[in-house]
């Protein structure tokens, strides 16, 4: 490897961060406990004598993962008001930023050898945009099942519609249950891509959601998003 | 009749005794899902109402849901059509029939203009401008609509009025739907099931008449005393769900011992309705306890969704979810692993490139 001068960039805070990593602790969790809940196999209990709780704890777990999930994004919204790395959404009201997507794809199609430096690239945003989007629908239908175990609650008047508009609470059960599996590929899809940019470019791709910083060797086209001079 | 008879004026009338009365007053008050505070109030009403004057359709259906309302116990189905209700049209209960019936049918809605309360059972059917449903020598959609405008209130009874009914099952060759469409702004109230728990069916109706105005409904206008609470959580079985224990097929041990019949394909966990509380037939039994799953009757679209013996992950119009979003997985993994393959040849030329861009470079220097 011949030494290449690189500048180091702070990008992500804290708070996005710990979030980052409590979400990735959450899905796993909710993922494992809601295939349980589906079809519970091999449980514990084979007879009735035994005093676990088996199914109950199991789909309590999931809904303390699923409370957990839903108050770290607290974490997320404040690192978004206070760091501008943080703000991951796609940029589509920039004109530059279809040919830099079309540019991107291109070097992931294998068709280019490399792309533009980024320090967060457009396909990328795109991507989260879509798990916020399949998270977003997760909640949505998972309170959806949750609440209306009492109708006249708060949860149950907020969230009712849901089961209605999806044409029936066995539907709700059906979106909830898919776009786990939606999430599920985009984890594997995600974690490749991290593991891939460190490998093509070495700009502490996966380390940057410890420590916070990317190291780059060219300035990175999106910095005037960091940085306001330059 | 000019002068309207109130519930009391036709017992006493009858020559039913005020003990009587008060009696039905109180269990007309349980069965409505009220509180006993509320008797005082039913027994006014019930002093000083008259009776409310009922017509009552019946659609693209199977009679069913009067077969159930005739089981009702208390009230006796025949007290609340006797003694509670003033029925003035019923395909099914009526004695009369052909023109006469039908020329009944007008009168009332013109002398009742406003007040009268219409119960439907039954869905419209909509194809070929309704055909495949004839009342009286009419498309039932016609029938309804006329009904409808001077209805005071509608009470849909059944699934099939409220959304359709089994006849709406895929391909649905009638168009047939439920009847919210048909009925202008008229107030609604949904009292789905296939068929309603009798007392659902006498409750709602008597909640009307009495006060004059409709239950609490909930979002999809159902009663809220009857449609509040899934069956999965009032179900006598939930221990058994609660700490896994369930039946897997209808003759193993776990059937034997009334486990939770979620693998068997319960819907009890995503419908709501009164079985798991009131139970059927003076609480006698209900699906569950008698060892069926719940298929889910009370809920829109139930008949779309079989094969009622499978939930998730098996059921699903797409095959089995876990094993579709596993195979997503696997190609997803498969696909990242040929991707970094090819992903490590193209840094290789990469390199190179730039390597003999290098090299060019000190050659010129
Ligand atoms: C990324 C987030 C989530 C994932 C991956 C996930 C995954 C799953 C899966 C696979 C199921 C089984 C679906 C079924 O067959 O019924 C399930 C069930 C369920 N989830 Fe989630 N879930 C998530 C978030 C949530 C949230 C935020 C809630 C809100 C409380 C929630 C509440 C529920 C409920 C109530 C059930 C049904 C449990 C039952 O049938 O007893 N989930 N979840
Ligand atoms: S039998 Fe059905 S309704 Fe009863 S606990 Fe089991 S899944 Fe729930």
């Amino acid at each position: 490897m011949k030494e290449v001068p690189r500048r180091i960039y702070y990008l992500f805070s804290p708070f996005l961060r710990i979030f980052h990593w409590v979400m990735v602790a959450c899905i796993l969790t909710l993922f494992v406990t809601g295939l349980f809940i589906t079809k519970p196999v091999g449980l514990l209990a084979t007879d009735p004598t035994s005093t676990m709780l088996t199914m109950d704890m199991i789909r309590s777990i999931h809904f303390l993962a699923a409370f957990i999930f839903c108050a770290v994004f607290i974490l997320r919204i404040y690192g978004f008001i206070v760091n501008k790395g943080d703000r991951l959404f796609p940029r589509v009201w920039e004109g530059h930023f279809y040919s830099e997507t079309i540019e991107v794809a291109l070097h992931y199609m294998l068709l280019k050898p490399s792309h533009a430096p980024f320090l967060r690239n457009p396909l990328a945003r795109m991507s989260y945009a879509g798990l916020y989007a399949m998270v977003f629908v997760e909640i949505l239908t998972g309170f959806a099942m949750y609440f209306p175990t009492n109708m006249n609650s708060i949860g149950g008047t907020i969230f009712s519609w849901v089961n209605i508009a999806l044409g029936g609470e066995f539907m709700t059960h059906l979106v909830h249950h898919y776009v786990a599996w939606f999430i599920i590929v985009f984890v594997i899809g995600h974690v490749y891509m991290v593991v891939r940019a460190d490998f093509m470019e070495g700009e502490g791709e996966a380390s940057s959601m410890i420590s916070g910083i990317k190291i780059l060797e060219h300035v990175p086209k999106d910095v005037n998003e960091i940085e306001s001079r330059e | 009749m000019d002068k309207r008879e109130s519930m009391w004026d036709v017992y006493l009338r009858k020559g039913i005794s005020r003990r009587s009365f008060l009696k039905g007053c109180a269990a007309l008050t349980a069965m409505m899902g009220l509180s006993t505070d509320m008797l005082s109030e039913v027994v006014e009403a019930a002093e000083a109402k008259p009776l409310p004057v009922v017509i009552w359709l019946h659609g693209h259906e199977c009679t069913g849901c009067d077969e159930s309302f005739l089981r009702s116990a208390s009230p006796l189905a025949s007290d609340v059509v006797l003694n509670n209700i003033d029925l003035e049209y019923s395909h099914v209960l009526s004695a009369g029939s052909g023109e006469p019936f039908e020329a009944h049918l007008e009168e009332t809605i013109q002398k009742y203009a406003g007040q009268y309360i219409l119960a439907v059972e039954g869905a419209v059917s909509t194809k070929d401008n309704g055909i495949y449903c004839m009342t009286g020598g009419k498309p039932f959609v016609q029938t309804l609509q006329r009904v409808a405008k001077g209805a005071a209130a509608v009470i849909a009874y059944g699934t099939c009025a409220t959304s359709g009914g089994i006849q709406a099952a895929n391909p649905n060759p009638t168009g047939s739907s439920g009847i919210s469409h048909f009925i202008g702004d008229k107030p609604l109230v949904n009292v789905p099931g296939c068929p309603p728990i009798p007392e659902v069916m006498t409750g709602v109706i008597m909640h009307v008449a009495l006060f004059g105005k409709l239950p609490p409904l909930d979002g999809d206008g159902r009663p809220k005393q009857f449609y509040g609470n899934r069956i999965h959580d009032t179900c006598y079985r939930r221990p058994f769900f609660d700490a896994g224990l369930f039946a897997e097929s209808y003759d193993d041990k776990g059937s034997k011992a009334g486990w939770c019949l979620y693998k068997l394909g319960c819907r009890g966990p995503e419908t709501y309705n009164s079985c798991g509380n009131m139970r059927w037939y003076q609480g006698m039994s209900y699906p569950i306890q008698s060892g069926a799953p719940c298929i889910g009757c009370s809920n829109a679209h139930f008949w779309d969704e079989a094969p009622f013996s499978k939930r998730l992950p098996e059921y699903g119009p797409l095959g089995d979810i876990d094993k579709i979003g596993a195979g997503l997985a696997v190609a997803t993994g498969v696909g990242v692993v040929a991707h970094g393959a090819l992903s490590t040849i193209q840094k290789k030329k990469r390199q190179e490139a730039e390597q003999a861009e290098h090299d060019e470079k000190q050659v010129k220097k």
